[in-house]
């Protein structure tokens, strides 16, 4: 080797430290030098393998060097070396301190058999200096690249905490997918090696596996987890994070290696579940969690807690209004709400049918503006906000969207907040449109009385019937058989209709229930299903009536050219059966009894034109002196004879 | 959980596909199987990231040095599919600074090779 410029070349072909060092090493190897560098792992990174640390640890510099900046190798020295059992030192050889702040880290060693001890001397000061330069680059590169590193994960801390904010702000449900997305932050942020999510299972009290990275998730989801120990215990008693070093909770700590950290997910202070991160990483393997790392978990668990406080509330929310709409929906009463500026907050599907609104054009707008036209519907919701009082309005007449008019049976009732202030004015209306027109059909059948009585009770419909006192009525032509076999079908039937549509009317004018037409004959109940005060009063005024509208039927005939008719009644007042007769499928409300049978045998004995009551009847009659007594009746199954009252047209 | 799912050499190119969290052991892995492949004198590789959705410091640190050992040898080192936690951790540490990174194999492999 001629001169120092090769060394010097040498170290300056390489960049870094370690391929200077080694490059070094080889170069002289290859020119018969040796060459060892001694430095304490403080300076260099402990990843150049080129010290010997046990070596550099024994020595004692001041011994070797004692103010000097190198030595030359003599006797004593080398015993003092062998001593310590470092490395094979020859005595000649140069060793150079090398100084790390002034304070001496280690030493260079180089020694050739060919070599003068100037030389030696030389190159190792100057080797001494170069590195020493160099120790002070690299321990400054090296701060400044731990310094970035700790800024650098400071910033991960910080990107993960908004990450996690943001995956929790754009999630509105505890979804798995939620909580497996917070665990791979969370588990990152912290360097952990392994973590879970566990949530209670409100309807077992358990804890179920929610989220994992890193842990057998088929052993953990067969064990019962419970808070009554352990982790979990610790953690619905502390209700804040905690660092776990030991623990007795087999169950969750089995997967830890060195410790862990365990952060409750409270919900009113109540605990809901837990996030467990195991085993911190290092670069150089397993480490512990420390206060630091507690303190960014807690941080980031207490976002969730909150937003899984913030989610449990939506749910529940969203869980009442679903429940409340699913109620609204299926009643079949309309509800409209209207709020204290008077804009529609909420209408049901059955006000929406009612009107024939579309929900969502009404909701938010004014009623002034919804309810045009329905002038006095309004007026009545105006006088409920003023007033503060409850309006009821029975067969309201309404316009819908349509302007068809509609009837409903109306509540306007102003609404109350917690604080006792108005809040707006709730509507709840029935339609009676759709009764109004079974009502209207059946009556072409049937009594008003029945049809009012079967929408009023469901009950009566039912098969069977129960004993009550009736007034029965029968009408019948005198005659008819013969008279309609000398006229054309058509005819009979057009006689037969106009004739009862005329005593009809009458019927239902004094409160009869048309039981039922038997050929020419009608059977009419008075006191069922509905009593009045006197029914036999009015089945007798409603015979008379019959009898006077008969005599304006007959004219009206006369003038068409057809025959006239001539009527018999008979009435009767007692005990009946009364109720649904019948099957199921085809059933008649009628009465039956020997009340009924007499009320026939009293219409057959009457003349035409003739009323023929019985003696229950007259005694109940408030005026009396119209009919006279006749001759007593035998009546079939009676063995006296009966007493009976006529009246003649 | 975390491994090396497949390592290929094609035109030149080391591929080195992994599955899983990229932390402490993974990040070992990489560097072992990548300095056993330098020492054989290959200098370009691939890393394929695309089942790895997790990172943490200490996986990204060790890719650090990776890249620090493959400058030494005037090789080089690249990224593709990249999850977007991954992309942003290796963005704050400085990864990319250094190296590319590509949306697929496909297009790494046309623009390396």
């Amino acid at each position: 080797m001629s001169d120092l410029s090769e060394v010097y070349n040498v170290l300056n072909k390489k960049k870094s430290l370690r391929a200077k060092i080694l490059s070094l090493s080889f170069f002289f190897n290859q020119n018969n030098y040796v060459f060892k560098l001694f430095c304490s792992s403080t300076v260099f990174s402990q990843r150049f393998e080129i010290q010997d640390q046990t070596f550099i640890k024994k020595i004692n510099f001041n011994k070797v060097f004692g103010e000097e900046t190198f030595k030359i190798i003599d006797t004593k020295d080398l015993l003092y070396f062998n001593e310590l059992d470092g490395f094979d030192f020859q005595k000649n050889g140069v060793c150079s301190i090398m100084y790390f702040f002034k304070k001496p880290v280690g030493f260079l060693y180089l020694f050739s058999k060919n070599e003068s001890e100037d030389k030696l001397l030389n190159i190792s000061q100057f080797l001494s200096y170069y590195f020493d330069g160099i120790i002070r680059q690299f321990h400054m590169e090296s701060k400044l690249k731990n310094k970035t590193l700790t800024l650098q994960n400071k910033l991960l801390e910080i990107e993960s905490i908004f990450n996690i904010t943001e995956l929790l702000n754009s999630h509105n449900s505890n979804s798995s997918d939620l909580y497996q997305d917070i665990l791979f932050y969370i588990i990152s942020t912290l360097n952990a090696s392994k973590a879970i999510i566990l949530l209670k299972n409100i309807k077992s009290g358990s804890y179920d596996l929610i989220a994992s990275v890193g842990v057998n998730t088929e052993e953990l989801n067969k064990k019962m987890i419970r808070d009554t120990k352990g982790i979990l215990s610790d953690l619905k008693e502390s209700k804040s994070s905690l660092i776990i070093n030991n623990t007795d909770d087999y169950i969750l700590s089995k997967f830890s290696e060195s410790n862990c950290m365990a952060s409750p997910i409270l919900s009113q202070k109540t605990l809901h579940g837990a996030i467990i991160a195991y085993d911190k990483e290092s670069r150089q393997g397993s480490s512990m969690f420390d206060n630091f790392d507690l303190r960014l978990f807690d941080n980031i668990t207490k976002k969730i807690s909150l937003s899984f406080d913030n989610i449990l509330l939506l749910d529940s929310l969203t869980e009442s209004k679903k429940s409340i709409d699913n109620i609204m929906s299926s009643i079949s009463t309309g509800i409209i709400k209207i709020d204290i500026l008077g804009e529609i907050d909420y209408i049901n599907s059955s006000a929406t049918k009612v009107f024939g609104f579309d929900k969502d054009i009404i909701i938010g707008n004014h009623y002034f503006i919804i309810f045009e036209g329905n002038d006095r519907l309004i007026s009545l919701i105006e006088k409920t906000e003023i007033e503060k009082k409850i309006i009821f309005e029975n067969n309201f007449e309404i316009l819908d969207l349509n302007k068809k008019p509609l009837q409903i049976n109306l509540t306007i009732s102003p609404v109350f907040d917690e604080n006792n202030d108005n809040s707006g004015v709730v509507l709840s209306f029935e339609d009676l449109s759709g009764i109004n027109k079974v009502k209207s059909t059946f009556k072409k059948y049937v009594s008003e009385n029945i049809v009012d009585e079967l929408l009023k009770n469901e009950n009566s419909l039912e098969l069977g019937g129960k004993e009550e006192d009736v007034c029965v009525l029968f009408a019948d032509i005198r005659g008819f058989t013969s008279l309609s076999e000398k006229m054309d079908p058509p005819k009979v039937v057009y006689v037969l209709n106009n004739y009862f549509q005329s005593m009809i009317d009458v019927i239902f004018k004094y409160s009869g229930t048309l039981d039922k037409i038997i050929g020419d004959e009608l059977m009419v109940l008075y006191g069922v299903p509905i009593r009045a005060e006197n029914d036999c009063q009015n089945a007798v005024d409603s015979a008379i009536a019959m009898l006077d509208s008969l005599g304006d039927f007959n004219k009206k005939m006369n003038n068409e050219g057809l025959p006239q008719l001539n009527i018999g009644i008979g009435i009767n007042f007692g005990k009946v059966v009364s109720g649904n007769i019948g099957s199921r499928q085809q059933m008649n409300y009628t009465v039956i009894g020997d009340n009924v049978n007499l009320a026939a045998r009293l219409c057959s004995s009457a003349k035409g034109g003739e009323i023929s009551i019985s003696k229950s009847v007259y005694e109940k009659l408030n005026i009396k002196d119209a009919f006279t007594k006749r001759a007593p009746i035998m009546v079939k199954g009676k063995e006296k004879p009966i007493d009976n009252w006529s009246i003649q047209n | 959980m975390s491994k090396i799912l497949n390592v290929e050499e094609a035109n030149g190119l080391v591929i080195i596909s992994t599955s899983g969290y990229l932390n402490k052991d993974l990040g070992e892995e990489i560097q072992k199987v990548s300095t056993e492949y330098v020492d054989k004198g290959s200098t370009s590789f691939l890393l394929n990231l695309s089942q790895s959705n997790i990172v943490n410091s200490i996986g990204a640190s060790i890719i650090i040095e990776v890249i620090e050992n493959l400058q030494e040898v005037d090789g080089d080192l690249a990224f593709c599919e990249l999850a977007p936690i991954i992309e942003k951790t290796f963005n704050i540490m400085g990864l990319t600074k250094y190296c590319k990174t590509f949306s697929s194999q496909k297009e790494a492999l046309e623009a390396l090779s």
